[in-house]
């Protein structure tokens, strides 16, 4: 059941469409930057990725998280809202079953999403930077096969990053979403923590890893040390919040 | 044999006691009435045995199975419909069906079956949450009625049918044990509705068991105390009646 089961679930929900646009939405943002302002980031010497995401990549984000919450509480209101949630819990399948699909379906939108984000990378990279003596052929020669494929390479690494910096969130979301029945007060919740995470200044550690401001690290530019304490950091947040949701869950069936 | 045994079954929430030392005894292949006023408990120890709320004390068998060991175990047997209808508003009827069919690991065929028992077919491509109250009703009945399972735990099933759909689900309801060799434990308010399909009843007025066993023993105890007994709607206020009084008295 799990994943193809919560998949079913959704169905005219908006949830599909809304990721869609979402994805697309976030992935218009650096070809609209650089169609407007090209000149200004063309002659940087430095990776294309690197000028492309350090421009663009907190508003997309930003927009990441947005669409990650309000889908999260949209796939627990699913179960609240006519009570289908107590169907389920008489049926053979653990609630935990439940969470544990719901976090693999969102994953996988997710995935979509970055999937979109990343095509406008390469999009962007080839048409502004891949001209002649530009910034792609700075960084990874002439285009050719090879140079090609370490570019790929270097994006696959920014995509699963930038991933590995969404699960805590996803994780988070669900929780706060399966905890509340009214489907205002996790969304409320989430858009706080949201806004909350814009204002942690990025230089104390222990702050800028607070779930919901680490989507807005990158890999690019930031020295391979850091970039390994922050996955370190969003595995460990990853797995917490997990055992969390299931605490939760055997806390809320013995006090039902 | 009994399917399902309670053993000095207790529920209390925050010094509120909603089931007091029930012990029932329900027979396999019978459709069994639980009956007793609004707040009586019936819903509490029908959750207790689906495992929706823990008992505070004493516990229970469901076909030799114990909870809360055996409670992935239990649910698998048991086809459930507690309180008010539950469902995705957002899928048709079949579609609901198809979520729950995949849940039991059922055949594809099994949510046909279901929506013709419950004469539902008509309506399978129209969301739940356009579906009057009776339809409503009949889609939990149709949920718990899937894949045909040996025990049935239905809470009040005919609530919001019309005349016309309450003699239909009543009539479903007694001829299960019949047709697909099922147990049956069905609540209600209503003792008309319970004598009309029940073989044995159980009484439950306040949290405790006033009387557990066939219509007929239930008609003797009622002669047997002075209580009307021709008319089993007023044996059964006379037991309530008397149950209050003694409750007051105590206080």
């Amino acid at each position: 059941m799990n994943i193809s089961g919560e998949y079913k679930k959704i169905k005219r929900t908006g949830i599909l469409p809304g990721v869609f646009a979402g994805g697309i939405l976030a992935a218009s943002i650096p070809i609209l930057e650089l169609a407007v302002r090209s000149e200004q980031y063309t002659g940087l010497v430095q990776s294309p990725l690197q000028t492309i995401l350090e421009a663009d990549w907190q508003m997309m984000a930003m927009l990441n998280m947005l669409l990650v919450i309000t889908a999260s509480c949209m796939l627990y209101h699913t179960e609240y809202a006519d009570h289908a949630i107590q169907r389920i819990t008489t049926l053979p399948i653990r609630e935990e079953a439940v969470f544990i699909g719901k976090f693999l379906l969102m994953t996988g939108l997710s995935i979509a999403a970055l999937v979109m984000e990343m095509l406008s990378l390469i999009f962007c990279t080839l048409h502004w930077f891949g001209g002649e003596g530009g910034a792609y052929e700075t960084c990874y020669g002439e285009i050719s096969a090879g140079a090609y494929l370490e570019f790929i390479k270097d994006l696959a690494a920014d995509f699963a990053y930038c991933l590995g910096m969404l699960i805590p969130v996803i994780l988070l979301s669900l929780l706060i979403a399966s905890a509340w029945k009214n489907m205002w007060i996790a969304l409320g919740i989430d858009v706080v923590c949201v806004f909350m995470a814009t204002i942690i200044p990025e230089r104390y550690f222990a702050l800028s890893i607070f779930p919901f401001a680490l989507p807005f690290r990158i890999l690019e530019g930031v020295s391979a040390d850091r970039a390994v304490d922050y996955l370190i950091a969003a595995a460990a947040e990853a797995m917490i919040i997990g055992a969390a949701e299931m605490i939760f869950m055997k806390v809320r069936r013995a006090l039902a | 044999m009994n399917i399902i045994e309670t053993s000095n079954l207790t529920k209390t929430y925050a010094g509120f006691t909603a089931v007091s030392g029930v012990n029932l005894h329900i027979p396999r292949g019978t459709v069994y009435g639980f009956l007793g006023p609004n707040g009586a408990g019936k819903s509490t120890t029908m959750k207790m045995f689906l495992g929706l709320t823990k008992p505070t004390k004493g516990d229970f068998v469901i076909d030799g199975k114990k909870f809360p060991q055996d409670r992935i175990r239990i649910l698998k047997e048991v086809g459930s419909f507690i309180e008010a209808p539950a469902f995705y508003g957002n899928l048709t009827g079949e579609e609901n069906l198809d979520i729950v069919r995949r849940i039991i690991g059922l055949p594809k065929s099994s949510v046909d079956d279901a929506l013709e028992l419950v004469g539902l077919t008509q309506w399978r491509k129209r969301l739940a949450r356009k579906y009057s109250l009776g339809m409503k009703q009949r889609l939990g009945l149709a949920s718990a009625l899937i894949g045909r399972p040996p025990i049935l735990i239905l809470d009040e099933p005919t609530n919001g049918l019309d005349p016309v759909g309450i003699h239909e689900i009543r009539s479903l309801i007694r001829s299960l044990p019949e047709k697909f060799n099922c147990t049956v434990l069905v609540s209600s308010h209503l003792l008309p509705e319970i004598e009309l399909m029940a073989d044995n009843i159980g009484i439950l007025n306040h949290g405790r068991l006033l009387f557990e066993g066939t219509l007929e023993e239930l008609r003797r105890r009622a002669q047997a105390k002075g209580f009307p007994a021709e008319n089993l709607e007023e044996t059964f206020l006379a037991l309530i009646e008397e149950d209050n009084m003694q409750r007051n008295h105590i206080r």
